[in-house]
C-alpha cells in the first residue's frame, strides 16, 4: 500500500508539471521577430477623406419574418437616381435568393465543393416578387414585363431585367414600389436558417450597380461570385417574435413591442447592401472601440471568442483606420453563427460581419478567432468603401484584404500571426506564400470570379497570390512606401468603385511605372519568377610562369601549386526564368568568412557575379532576406561547399524516432 | 565476464545498466526510422543553403512550408518507410528489453547469456505484442464507435458536451489502452522470471490478469508514474528547449539541443525501468 501512496503521488506531481508545462509550451511562439509597429495615426500628405457617396440607389424596406416557416414578407421602396450619362429604358434586378430555387440555377448546378459554401441546398429558397410600381406612375405592375429568366439562361432567375414604361433620362429619379415574399433556404453561401437561428443576406429585390455609361453591371449570381452594387441610405424595419434578438446593417434607430412582436428600424447611410440576423439564442457584448460602437452577438458559452474577436477589433480597428482611412461608420455588429450554422460564418456586409469557430477556438496556439476576424474587419475597407465590382476583379476586394489582413495580424503576433506554440510559429504571409505557389501560374489572377476553373484555384490566387504580389512588392520598395500608396488608393477611392486602372494609376503616382509593369503582369498576364544558380566556380589566379628575359638577365618560373595562390578568380552564375523582372540581393560567402552582397535589377535572363580576391567563393544565396516571395522555387536559389547538410534535422528526426519507438514500442 | 562485475566495473547499478541498454537499442533504431525522412530533405536542395537547414527552423515557418510543398510527395514515401522501419524496430525492441527484464530480475549472469535468452524469449515477447496490440486496438475501436454512437443522442446537447465527449471516450480509450500495456509488461515479467521454455504468452497474460484482479491499485497506479513521468520529460525538455536554446545549426546549440533531447529519452526510459522493476515484483508476488 505504501507504494501504491508514493507511486500515486509521485504521478499525480508529473501530471501536474506536465500540465504546467503544456500550458507554458502553449505559449512559447517560437516568434524571435518582435510584432511590428502598429500604423502611425497620424501622417501627413493623405488625399483629403470623403464623407460619403453619391446615392444611386437608396432602400426603404418594411420586413416580417415568419421563424417557423422561415419565411419573409417584404415591401420595399426603391429611390433610384440616374447619375450615367445615358437615357434609362430598363433596370436589371438582382434576386439572388432565387438561387436556391432548384437544382437547375446557375448556383446550385456549380460542381460543389467547388463553391464558397462547400454544401448544397437542402431545403430550398427563392424570393417572389409580387409587383413592381413607380410610385409617381400609373400605376403599371412593371414587374409581368419582366424577364422570366437570366440572359441565356432559361434556368436561372437571379439577373432580371424590367423594361421601363418611360424613358429615365440622365439625373432622373424614380421611386420604385415593391412587393415581395422570400422563403429562406436551410443555410447555404450564408444565407438561410438552421433551427431557429437566421441569416439573412441578399434577401431583397436589388437593383444591378448602374456605371457610369448608363449600363447596368448585372450577372446571374455564381457560385464563385460575390457582389457589386450602388451606394445609398437604408432604412429597414425588421419585424420579428419578441423572444429573438437581432443584429443588422447599420444603426438601431427605434424598437417597439406589441403583441408578441418586435419591430426594430435600423438606418444606415453610404452603403450598398444591407443583412441582419435574428436567433432567440444570442448572448452579446457591447464595447465602444475607436469612436465605433462595436456589438459582438454569439452563441451560449462563447464568451471566450466573443472576447477574443473584441481584443481583435481592439487592435484592428484603430490599426485600418490609420492605414486605409478612418471607418466612418458610427456602428458594427460582428455576428458568431452557432455550430450547426458554421456556413453563415467568414462573411462581410456594410457595417455586419460574420465570424465563426468552434467553442475552443481560443485554445491552443492558433489565431482562428483573430484571422477570420481581421479579414472580415478588412473588408470594411475593401468592399465595403472600396466597392470594386466582386464579380468582374474579385482580387481587388479579397486578395488587397489578404495582404491587409496578414500586414495587421503580422503587426500584433510577429511571426506567429496564424499559429504560435511549442516553439513553432507560422505567419500568415507563410501560409498565402504556400497556397500562392502552389497554384503559381494556372491561371491569371484579374479576371473575373466565375471565369476561374475552380473555386480552390481562385482562392490560391485572388487571395494568397495576390495578397503576395502585394507584399513582394511592399518588400522590394519597402513596407512604409508601399503601405503608405496602398493608404493613398484607399483614400481616394472611398466610397467609390475603383477598378484596376484606378489601384494601378496610384501605383504609378506613388510608386514609378516599373512598380505598374511588374503588377500588371503577375496580376494579369499570370507571369512568374525563379531565380535559380547551378554552381560555383573558383579559379586560382597564379603568378605567369615561363622562362623570362628581364633587365637581369633570363628567369625561369614554375607554375605555382593551386594552393598557394594568392588570389581567386570566383564566379557564379545567377538564372532568373520567367518574365518577372524583380531587383534581387545576392549574398556571397567566403571561405574566410567574409560576406559580400551584390545587387542585381533583374534585367536580362542570366547575372555574373564575379569577384577576385584573397579568399575562395563558398557559398551564394540569392534573395537572402526573401524579399521575392513571387520566387516560385526557393530550393534552388544557394549553394554551399558544405553541400547539403541538416544537423538540426538529423538530430530532431533521431528525438522524434526516438519518441515514437517508445510510445509505441516496449 | 558477467554483467554484475561489468556494472560494478562502469559504477552502474543493474536499473541504470538497464536503462542504459534499452537507451543505446532505442537511439540506433531510431537513426534507422528517422533515415528516410532525412534522404527525402536532402532531396529537396533545401538545406544545401549557406545556413544549411537552420533555415527550415526560422520564425514564421515560410521555408518549412516551401519544403513541404516541394517534396511533399517525397516526403510522403519517407513516412511510410519510416513507418513500417518503425514497426520492424518496435518489433526488433523487444530483445533488449527481454534482455532489461533478466537483468533486473536476476543480475550477475553473463551479458551473452542474458542475450542468448532474450532471442529466445522473443517468439513469446512478440506473440504477447500481437495479442496486445489487438485487445487495444479493439479498446480505441469500442470508444470510437461509441462516441460516434453517442452523436445523434447529444445532437441537442451544448455544443460543448457534444465535442468533449466523443475526446473524452478516446481518452478513456487510451488510459485502458495503458493498463492493458501495464497487464502486458508484468505477463512480460512473468515470463522472463520463469525458467526457460515453461510457459507461453497466454499462460502469462492469464498470470498477469490474475495479478491485476489481486492487486489491481498495484497495476493501476503503478504504471503511472512512468507514463506521467516519461511526458514530464518530453515537455520539460521541449520547454528548455524553447526557453533557452536558440534552434541553430552552430556546434554549441545544437549539442546543448541533443544533450536535452537525450537527457529527456533517458529519463523517460528511466521511468520505464521503474516500472518494470515493480511489475517484476507485481508478478513475483501473484505466484
Amino acid at each position: 500500500m505504501r507504494r501504491v501512496t508514493q507511486d500515486l503521488l509521485v504521478g499525480a506531481v508529473f501530471s501536474a508539471l506536465s500540465i504546467w508545462l503544456t500550458g507554458a509550451l502553449l505559449h512559447s511562439t517560437g516568434s524571435t521577430r518582435a510584432p511590428l509597429p502598429s500604423a502611425k495615426k497620424t501622417e501627413p500628405a493623405w488625399p483629403v477623406l470623403a464623407d460619403s457617396a453619391p446615392r444611386v440607389a437608396s432602400y426603404e424596406i418594411e420586413a416580417k419574418l415568419d421563424t417557423e416557416r422561415h419565411r419573409i414578407v417584404g415591401r420595399e421602396t426603391i429611390h433610384f437616381v440616374n447619375r450615367s450619362d445615358a437615357v434609362l429604358n430598363e433596370l436589371w434586378f438582382h434576386l439572388y435568393l432565387n438561387a436556391f430555387k432548384n437544382d437547375k440555377t446557375l448556383f446550385l448546378r456549380s460542381p460543389f465543393g467547388a463553391g464558397r459554401s462547400g454544401d448544397k441546398a437542402k431545403e430550398y429558397g427563392y424570393i417572389d416578387v409580387k409587383k413592381l410600381t413607380i410610385r409617381a406612375g400609373d400605376g403599371q405592375d412593371l414587374w409581368l414585363a419582366r424577364d422570366r429568366h437570366s440572359p441565356n439562361d432559361p434556368d436561372d432567375e437571379t439577373d432580371l431585367r424590367v423594361p421601363l414604361s418611360t424613358p429615365l433620362a440622365p439625373g432622373g429619379a424614380l421611386d420604385l414600389d415593391l412587393d415581395f415574399e422570400d422563403q429562406l433556404p436551410e443555410l447555404v453561401e450564408r444565407t438561410g436558417f438552421v433551427g431557429s437561428f437566421h441569416f439573412v443576406g441578399q434577401w431583397f429585390p436589388k437593383l444591378a450597380r448602374l456605371e457610369p455609361n448608363g449600363a447596368f453591371a448585372h450577372f446571374a449570381f455564381h457560385a464563385q461570385s460575390e457582389f457589386y452594387a450602388d451606394f445609398g441610405d437604408y432604412e429597414v424595419a425588421l419585424d420579428v417574435p419578441n423572444a429573438f434578438s437581432v443584429g443588422a446593417t447599420g444603426r438601431k434607430l427605434r424598437e417597439q413591442r406589441a403583441q408578441g412582436r418586435t419591430r426594430l428600424v435600423y438606418r444606415a447611410e453610404n452603403v450598398h447592401d444591407f443583412a441582419w440576423t435574428a436567433w432567440d439564442r444570442f448572448e452579446e457584448r457591447n464595447e465602444r472601440i475607436a469612436g465605433t460602437q462595436v456589438r459582438v452577438l454569439y452563441p451560449p458559452h462563447q464568451r471566450q471568442n466573443a472576447e477574443a474577436e473584441l481584443e481583435s477589433v481592439r487592435f484592428a480597428l484603430p490599426h485600418f483606420n490609420a492605414r486605409y482611412g478612418t471607418y466612418p461608420y458610427p456602428t458594427l455588429t460582428l455576428v458568431h453563427p452557432p455550430e450547426a450554422a458554421a456556413n453563415a460564418g467568414g462573411m462581410e456586409y456594410p457595417t455586419l460581419i460574420t465570424t465563426g469557430g468552434p467553442w475552443y477556438s481560443t485554445f491552443g496556439g492558433g489565431h482562428f478567432i483573430d484571422v477570420v476576424t481581421t479579414h472580415e474587419l478588412g473588408h470594411q475597407w475593401f468592399y465595403g468603401l472600396l466597392a470594386s465590382n466582386e464579380h468582374t476583379e474579385p482580387f481587388l476586394d479579397e486578395g488587397f484584404n489578404s495582404y491587409a489582413e496578414a500586414e495587421a495580424l503580422e503587426t500584433r503576433f510577429g511571426t506567429a500571426s496564424v499559429f504560435g506554440g511549442f516553439g513553432l510559429s507560422v505567419s500568415s504571409t507563410a501560409l498565402n506564400r504556400l497556397f500562392s505557389a502552389a497554384r503559381g501560374a494556372d491561371e491569371k489572377i484579374n479576371q473575373g470570379a466565375a471565369e476561374f476553373a475552380t473555386f480552390r484555384s481562385l482562392g490560391a490566387l485572388v487571395y494568397s497570390r495576390t495578397a503576395i504580389v502585394l507584399e513582394t512588392l511592399a518588400r522590394v520598395y519597402g513596407s512604409q512606401r508601399f503601405n503608405h500608396a496602398l493608404g493613398v488608393y484607399t483614400r481616394k477611392f472611398r466610397f467609390q468603385h475603383p477598378t484596376t486602372a484606378d489601384f494601378l494609376g496610384v501605383m504609378q503616382s506613388e510608386l514609378d511605372s516599373r512598380a505598374v509593369t511588374l503588377l500588371t503582369q503577375a496580376l494579369s498576364e499570370r507571369a512568374t519568377v525563379d531565380y535559380l544558380v547551378r554552381e560555383i566556380s573558383n579559379a586560382p589566379i597564379s603568378a605567369a610562369a615561363g622562362v623570362f628575359d628581364g633587365p637581369s638577365g633570363r628567369e625561369q618560373k614554375k607554375p605555382e601549386a593551386p594552393h598557394q595562390a594568392a588570389e581567386y578568380a570566383s564566379r557564379v552564375v545567377v538564372y532568373r526564368h520567367g518574365t518577372l523582372q524583380l531587383p534581387v540581393e545576392i549574398e556571397l560567402g567566403f571561405e574566410d568568412g567574409t560576406k559580400q552582397l551584390r545587387h542585381w535589377d533583374g534585367s536580362g535572363f542570366t547575372f555574373n557575379v564575379d569577384n577576385v580576391g584573397p579568399s575562395q567563393l563558398v557559398s551564394v544565396n540569392v534573395d537572402p532576406e526573401l524579399r521575392i516571395l513571387l520566387d516560385d522555387d526557393r530550393s534552388n536559389n544557394w549553394l554551399s561547399s558544405q553541400g547539403n547538410s541538416s544537423p538540426l534535422c538529423r538530430e530532431r528526426a533521431l528525438y522524434a524516432a526516438q519518441l515514437l519507438l517508445g510510445a509505441w514500442g516496449p | 565476464m558477467n554483467d554484475g562485475r561489468a556494472m560494478r566495473a562502469n559504477g552502474l547499478s543493474t536499473p541504470a545498466a538497464a536503462a542504459v541498454l534499452l537507451w543505446i537499442s532505442r537511439t540506433v533504431l531510431g537513426l534507422l526510422v528517422s533515415y528516410p525522412l532525412l534522404l527525402a530533405i536532402k532531396a529537396s536542395s533545401m538545406t544545401a543553403g549557406p545556413e544549411g537547414d537552420s533555415v527550415l527552423f526560422q520564425p514564421g515557418s515560410l521555408l518549412l512550408l516551401e519544403l513541404l510543398r516541394l517534396t511533399a510527395p517525397y516526403l510522403a514515401s519517407a513516412l511510410q518507410l519510416g513507418l513500417v522501419l518503425l514497426c520492424l524496430s518496435a518489433i526488433i525492441q523487444l530483445i533488449p528489453l527481454a534482455v532489461a527484464l533478466d537483468m533486473l530480475s536476476l543480475p550477475g549472469r553473463p551479458l551473452l547469456e542474458r542475450l542468448l535468452r532474450g532471442l529466445r524469449l522473443f517468439p513469446r515477447f512478440v506473440a504477447l505484442g500481437a495479442i496486445t496490440l489487438l485487445v487495444q486496438a479493439a479498446l480505441l475501436l469500442a470508444a470510437s464507435l461509441l462516441g460516434a454512437a453517442l452523436k445523434p443522442a447529444l445532437a441537442s446537447a451544448d455544443e460543448r458536451l457534444r465535442s468533449v465527449a466523443p475526446i473524452a471516450l478516446m481518452g478513456l480509450g487510451l488510459i485502458a489502452c495503458g493498463v492493458f500495456g501495464g497487464v502486458l509488461d508484468i505477463a512480460r515479467a512473468t515470463l522472463v522470471r520463469r525458467a526457460s521454455g515453461e510457459g507461453g504468452a497466454r499462460s502469462s497474460i492469464a498470470q498477469a490478469l490474475v495479478c491485476l484482479k489481486q492487486r489491481p491499485l498495484g497495476v493501476l497506479i503503478g504504471v503511472y508514474p512512468s507514463v506521467a513521468g516519461s511526458a514530464l520529460s518530453v515537455l520539460a525538455a521541449a520547454w528548455l528547449l524553447t526557453r533557452f536554446v536558440p534552434v541553430q545549426a552552430s556546434g554549441a546549440a545544437l549539442a546543448l539541443a541533443f544533450a536535452v533531447h537525450q537527457l529527456a529519452v533517458l529519463a523517460a526510459i528511466a521511468c520505464r525501468v521503474r516500472w518494470l522493476d515493480a511489475a517484476l515484483g507485481l508478478s513475483a508476488a501473484s505466484d
